[in-house]
């Protein structure tokens, strides 16, 4: 079967594509972190934000319907603060507005980020930043696995819907759902013994090779100083 | 769940992601000694089983759909080092494939979805189960630690929501631990149904759990469980009208001070705003600097 809802656009070619892996964690990491700096009246910087944002996705060549798409995350929040906002008198319009910009904008470099930068790739520049081997390697088999489990997840789906029509109780759809994840679970478990055991005899050693990594190179340290210049002016025009 | 960016402000977002740093430090490290070679596979196998596990919903109330967490399952199976080392890698590949959740948030939910649900449900499912239970008294312990691992969640996202200005604590924490409590009846089913077809088929696996723990993992999970609910006793034994206020006199994040609506003035804001980018940035460079440096080392 056919998966798409994982790093989709990272095997695009354009000059965000380009970048090293570091590069990009540090960059959008930083514009992030200033994103939520940022007080609510700060107007022009949020307009500043916005261009910048435009520009990164123009250039990250990313279609427009799938950012939009993944925007739809934080929806469960704004509904809380909604709910909670007749409590609180002293927020207006132009606090929630804050609220939704602030975390929309975060939203979309974290798309930006993670597709525009292949995983393994990022899974190695995440290593080398210091991050523990354990958690690495644990990312790496999770996404190595992922795709076999949804799978097997599908298939598992459609024979039951196969047999059955519309929903069932809530109690035995739960019953349903249990045999179905324990199944998984004891599969999947002796699945990830078996290639334990294959990895090892094929000279496994804890570590997952890249194909061609992209070096560090003047791309970054022009990306890098561009969003050093861009958050200089945004410490300008908002202080 | 998963608090996005945005919703928290930076006093509460960046000591959470140092706390959770320091957590995920202190896991890797007592998992070197403990997880020689073969509990890697297998923790990655889990945390793509827990992750896959989203896929598969069921229907809860108004057209919503609810699947199961994982957190009180993974700290059966593993134990809770293992298990929060898992668990952050599920909350990282959310965060990352699904933009469940956020970059600079990701420390808060690392902290409510994997080190209070983990320890909190290990807690629970200890103090239940015993020494060595039979499969009815496994069974209730584990759904017990499903419930409990979601409401505890839930109430500790609860207070960050409250604590940064978003949604009050008189809102935020009947809706939030309201609504998992139902959740977590289907999460406790689950945790306790998928156990015991796991103790059927393979014992092995279940009793996995007993042999991965130490005095620090009971310390850890008892203030990880217990440190929200002082808050919350703190902010409700005190005579301030709003719960909100106190808390946040409480735990020192503003001076007491009658009428002040705003959450921290605007003066006062921009300059922990500026010098938090420029600690943010500062790290950030660190880092790379760091990391650029040993690579060239590394090459002759």
């Amino acid at each position: 079967m056919k998966h798409s809802f994982i790093d989709r656009y990272a095997e695009l070619d354009s000059p965000l594509h380009a970048l090293e892996a570091r590069t990009k964690i540090v960059g959008f990491t930083a514009l992030t972190a200033a994103v939520l700096m940022l007080p609510p009246a700060a107007g022009t910087s949020f307009l500043l934000f916005f261009f910048l944002v435009a520009i990164l996705m123009g250039v990250s060549q990313i279609p427009l319907e799938f950012i939009a798409g993944r925007t739809l995350m934080i929806l469960p929040f704004v509904l809380l603060a909604a709910i909670a906002a007749p409590w609180r008198n002293d927020i207006g319009f132009a606090w929630f507005s804050a609220l939704l910009t602030r975390s929309l904008l975060c939203l979309v470099f974290l798309v930006l980020l993670t597709n525009t930068t292949r995983f393994a790739e990022l899974l190695r520049g995440l290593r080398r930043m210091g991050v523990p081997r354990v958690l690495v390697l644990n990312l790496g088999f999770l996404y190595r696995y992922i795709f076999v489990l949804a799978d097997e997840i599908m298939r598992m789906r459609l024979a039951s819907e196969c047999r059955r029509v519309g929903r069932l109780p809530l109690r035995r759809e739960l019953s349903l759902l249990t045999s179905m994840l324990g199944t998984l679970l004891l599969r999947s478990f002796e699945r990830a013994e078996r290639m334990y055991q294959a990895m090892l005899s094929r000279g496994y050693s804890a570590d997952f090779p890249v194909a061609a990594p992209r070096r560090f190179s003047w791309r970054d340290l022009v990306f890098l100083f561009l969003v050093a210049l861009f958050l200089y002016t945004i410490g300008r025009t908002s202080a | 769940m998963h608090i996005p960016d945005g919703f928290l402000t930076a006093g509460v977002a960046l000591p959470l992601d140092a706390v959770s740093a320091a957590g995920v430090l202190y896991a890797a490290r007592r998992l070197k000694v403990e997880a020689a070679g073969r509990m890697i596979p297998v923790m990655g196998m889990l945390s793509a089983f827990v992750f896959a596990a989203q896929m598969l919903n069921f229907p809860v109330l108004g057209g919503t759909s609810g699947h199961l967490v994982g957190g009180a399952l993974l700290a059966i199976l593993l134990g809770p080092t293992a298990g929060f080392m898992a668990m952050a890698a599920v909350v990282i590949a959310q965060a990352l494939f699904l933009q469940d959740g956020g970059l600079i948030a990701l420390g808060a939910n690392l902290f409510n979805i994997g080190a209070v649900a983990i320890w909190g449900g290990y807690l629970v499912y200890r103090l239940a189960a015993g020494i060595d239970p039979g499969p009815r008294r496994a069974a209730a312990a584990a759904f017990a630690a499903g419930w409990f691992s979601l409401e505890f969640s839930a109430l500790s996202c609860a207070l960050q929501l409250a604590l940064s200005g978003v949604v009050p604590l008189s809102v935020g924490v009947p809706a939030m631990c309201g609504y998992h409590a139902l959740i977590g009846l289907a999460e406790g089913a689950l945790t306790a149904g998928i156990l015991s077809i796991v103790r059927g088929v393979r014992p092995d696996l279940a009793a996995q759990a007993r042999s991965l723990t130490g005095l620090a993992d009971w310390v850890g999970a008892m203030v990880l469980v217990a440190l929200p609910y002082v808050l919350l006793i703190l902010a409700g034994s005190s005579d301030l009208p709003d719960p909100l206020e106190s808390l946040l006199q409480a735990s020192g994040l503003r001076a007491a001070g009658p009428g002040s609506q705003e959450l921290l003035s605007p003066e006062r804001m921009r300059g922990y705003a500026l010098s938090a980018t420029v600690i943010v940035i500062v790290i950030a460079l660190i880092f790379l600097g760091r990391s650029l440096l040993r690579e060239k080392r590394e090459r002759p």
